[in-house]
């Protein structure tokens, strides 16, 4: 293999920093009011929020620090690469869960070669020094393609930027087609927390008074180009709506964060937005919440369990293993938060095993890791609209995200054949890579020259369906197999069932017709789902409720079972509709945290 | 902890061990197969357009298959075609990084190609006219969506690595595609349609 130094991202004062902070950090070191395990959505704006109270915050993070002005290559062209982005051989470290797709011990397996994509999205050469190496991390039991990373920030870092909130239509899903339970809180408790996130944070978008996805605190909006309004118009017929991208990323500039400046339409957000004008939680919350003199970050900081204290009803701390010394430590606080992400907060809980809570902590009710949800993805649909065919080629892709089809599956109607429902995200135009050219035949100077003509004309969309919560969607602890540092691994048990494939079924039928109504040429339908966990939206596992018989968590996101532990990541979620999950972990992080703040000022953890 | 099997060098493995201890890429790129020479001398090739030094193709095979990628993506009015944005030297290296089955199903390609050029023209591939290269690849491409023989199947192969080395090669992009993002702006323009006006880019009218 030949050395690529475009590969060669310097990470000395990450690491530097990382290992000084590791060596510094200890038991003994400090005294903090809270624990918070994670540093991404979750574990960012709860620790932000506690610091900024003047809540002294130690955040643990499993993997290292970041340097984002060195990693974050947002404007990296391809030929700077001589492998053009691809990775070489032995550099792809993880290939996002293919492990648990392929026969072990990892051979070659249909189901890979099928899902080409399973490796593509989010083990890039961009993320590929923050995403986990399965090796290390495997899971067991049916396929899914669990994608973590454990670095500062964790999957902020290259996340989606689609900020969408949940409304009325996932908070009170059973009330409409009674299927399983409703949260117990409402949107109206969870709209102020939206409304403050989005003004902290900064959130792209347009009023369009659609209750399948409420409105925000929206800054400047991006625009639909010549194509996407040649499909909008054809649509609208239909009732159906297709609307510029809702996206966490700032184009007016927030107040009161010296390390974010605007956007500046690039269109390279996925790979770390160098200007921080995409929400990602270092510059967003962590480094302002350090800042306040309130927080500590440790790195390196593997969370194997909660520690229960006396009575058993508390914890008392976590446990830790230092990712690279292996030395385990205990750290102590009269308040723990997990966020992990869902899985992974899951997982530390499950593991947290003692003579009180034998089942794990939190799972008196026999329900944690039960109701696993995400979204199936997958169906795609795309083509040519006539009015950009054979024109100059245009700026259009300099946005944060795509516009966007908003559900429109049982809403006021009712499908025959599935519930709840699904949208589609996608957009078009001129794209840096000319997908037409993979797809036109032929050779030559006709052939070059019909990639141009039909560059600029190019729309395409991929649909986000709701899974429903089900009780035997669920993850366990593996009895046998554990990860690189001798911590039981997750063992899935999930599979789409009926309605999702009806729902899949459906979104190709309604996006070829939508593509037909627009007399796009040349329709592609791809039909077969992706994998699940493709979406990287996993959100349940640890739900809230009522009742503790039937939950994991009070509608605080605090476990019945431990009254000082909080979940502030979407473990708790009850269902999570087509919407990208961020921006609710973001809302309802904060939610819980003032919360925990009035317990803290009433002295009642 | 499992470990592929078998399928990386020792010194790959050498490399994910000092990364799994959190030792830097500093660290990694002072050892001595991790060179940036060969880097470099790629980089030289790319500017000079000098001759390239090849790692898995041999000079006649380049030579044959520089024809081919050309014929396929060739240069005209508007833009350079394949062979002057090195599409060759692009596939040269992820031969050499492939497994043994694909490269020798590259070096099948590139004999049967030969081998068509000779019985129907008696000539090696890489010296026939455009004319003769043209009505190779007339009966070559004629399956492109379901090839039905071992040169058919080569030309879909040989036709993939050229569109993507072309367009993300600098030429692919700026000359050819003209692509005008990845740039600072104030703000997104989009459909003129957007902003109340008829669009003077795709011709749609604004709708009152």
């Amino acid at each position: 293999m030949q050395a690529d130094p475009t590969l060669d991202v310097n990470l000395t004062r990450a690491l530097e920093e990382s290992q000084r902070l590791a060596a510094s950090i200890t038991p003994g070191s400090d005294r903090w009011d809270v624990i918070v395990v994670g540093s991404g959505a979750a574990g960012g704006m709860a620790g932000f929020q506690l610091a900024m109270a003047g809540v002294k915050v130690l955040l643990l993070e499993a993997g290292r620090m970041i340097d984002v002005r060195t990693e974050y290559k947002t404007m990296e062209w391809p030929y700077a690469s001589m492998r053009r982005h691809r990775l070489p051989p032995g550099e792809r470290p993880i290939a996002v869960a293919e492990y648990s797709f392929l026969d072990r011990p990892y051979g070659s397996n249909p189901a890979l070669a099928k899902h080409q994509k399973v490796m593509s999205y989010a083990a890039n050469r961009f993320t590929r020094n923050w995403v986990v190496d399965e090796r290390q991390n495997p899971t067991t039991g049916t396929p899914y393609s669990w994608v973590r990373a454990r670095v500062l920030g964790g999957k902020t870092n290259f996340w989606g930027r689609g900020a969408l909130r949940y409304g009325p239509l996932q908070f009170n899903a059973a009330s409409r087609d009674g299927f399983d339970v409703d949260w117990p809180i409402s949107y109206d408790d969870v709209k102020p927390y939206y409304d403050k996130v989005d003004t902290l944070l900064g959130c792209s978008g347009t009023t369009e008074g659609l209750m399948q996805v409420p409105d925000g605190v929206f800054q400047r909006p991006s625009k639909l180009n010549c194509v996407e309004v040649a499909f909008k118009r054809a649509i609208a017929p239909m009732g159906r709506h297709y609307i510029p991208g809702r996206a966490g990323v700032t184009t007016d500039g927030v107040l009161n964060n010296k390390y974010r400046a605007r956007c500046a339409g690039r269109g390279r957000c996925g790979r770390g937005c160098d200007i921080q004008a995409a929400f990602h939680s270092p510059a967003s919350l962590i480094y302002p919440a350090r800042d306040s003199g309130h927080m500590t970050v440790r790195p390196y900081s593997i969370v194997s369990e909660v520690l229960v204290g006396e009575p058993s009803n508390r914890a008392s701390g976590v446990r830790v293993i230092d990712a690279n010394t292996r030395e385990v430590m205990d750290f102590k606080a009269p308040v723990v938060i997990l966020g992990a992400g869902a899985l992974d907060t899951t997982r530390i809980l499950l593991n947290s095993r003692s003579s009180a809570h034998p089942a794990g902590l939190g799972n008196s009710s026999g329900v944690l890791g039960c109701y696993l949800s995400e979204h199936i993805m997958g169906i795609q649909g795309s083509g040519y609209i006539p009015a950009r065919i054979g024109t100059e080629s245009t700026l259009d892709d300099g946005r944060a995200v795509s516009p966007y089809i908003p559900r429109f599956r049982n809403i006021t109607d009712k499908h025959p054949d599935f519930i709840r429902g699904y949208h589609f995200q996608g957009g078009g135009g001129c794209y840096e890579y000319p997908d037409v050219a993979e797809e036109l035949t032929g050779y030559g100077k006709a052939f070059k020259s019909n990639v141009r003509k039909y560059y600029p004309a190019y729309i395409g969309f991929g649909g986000f369906g709701e899974v429903l919560p089900r009780k035997e969607n669920r993850v366990t602890l593996d009895p046998l197999v554990k990860d690189a540092w001798g911590i039981p691994v997750l063992r899935f048990d999930y599979i789409f069932r009926d309605n999702e494939l009806k729902m899949a079924k459906d979104m190709a039928d309604s996006i070829e017709e939508m593509l037909i109504a627009a007399h796009a040429e040349d329709i592609k339908i791809k039909r077969e789902p992706l994998p699940p966990g493709w979406s990287i939206h996993e959100i349940g596992t640890a739900r809230m409720g009522d009742d503790p018989r039937a939950s994991v968590t009070d509608r605080f996101c605090r476990l019945h079972d431990a009254k000082n532990v909080y979940i502030a990541d979407a473990a708790p979620f009850v269902c999570g509709g087509t919407q990208n999950t961020t921006w609710s972990i973001l809302a309802m992080a904060w939610r819980t945290m003032d919360y925990l703040k009035d317990r803290l000022r009433a002295g009642d953890v | 902890m499992k470990k592929a099997a078998g399928s990386e060098p020792s010194h790959l493995s050498r490399r994910a061990a000092l990364k799994a201890i959190g030792a830097g890429i500093g660290t990694v790129a002072a050892l001595p197969w991790l060179s940036d020479q060969g880097m470099l001398a790629f980089v030289r090739i790319q500017e000079t357009n000098a001759a390239p030094q090849l790692k898995v193709l041999s000079p006649t095979q380049f030579a044959t298959l520089e024809v081919l990628v050309d014929a396929i993506i060739p240069t005209d009015d508007r833009s350079p075609g394949a062979k002057q944005a090195r599409v060759v030297d692009y596939i040269d290296l992820l031969l050499s990084e492939s497994d043994r089955q694909l490269t020798l199903e590259w070096f099948g390609g590139l004999a049967a190609l030969d081998a068509e050029a000779m019985s129907r023209f008696r000539t090696p591939f890489s010296r026939l006219g455009a004319g003769q290269v043209d009505a190779i690849l007339q009966t070559i491409s004629r399956n492109e969506r379901a090839p039905q023989t071992p040169l058919e199947t080569f030309f879909v192969m040989a036709k993939q690595a050229t569109v993507y080395a072309y367009y993300t090669s600098n030429i692919g992009i700026h000359q050819e595609l003209r692509y005008k993002g990845n740039v600072f702006i104030k703000e997104f323009v989009g459909c003129q349609t957007v902003d109340g006006k008829d669009c003077q880019y795709c011709g749609q009218k604004h709708l009152p």
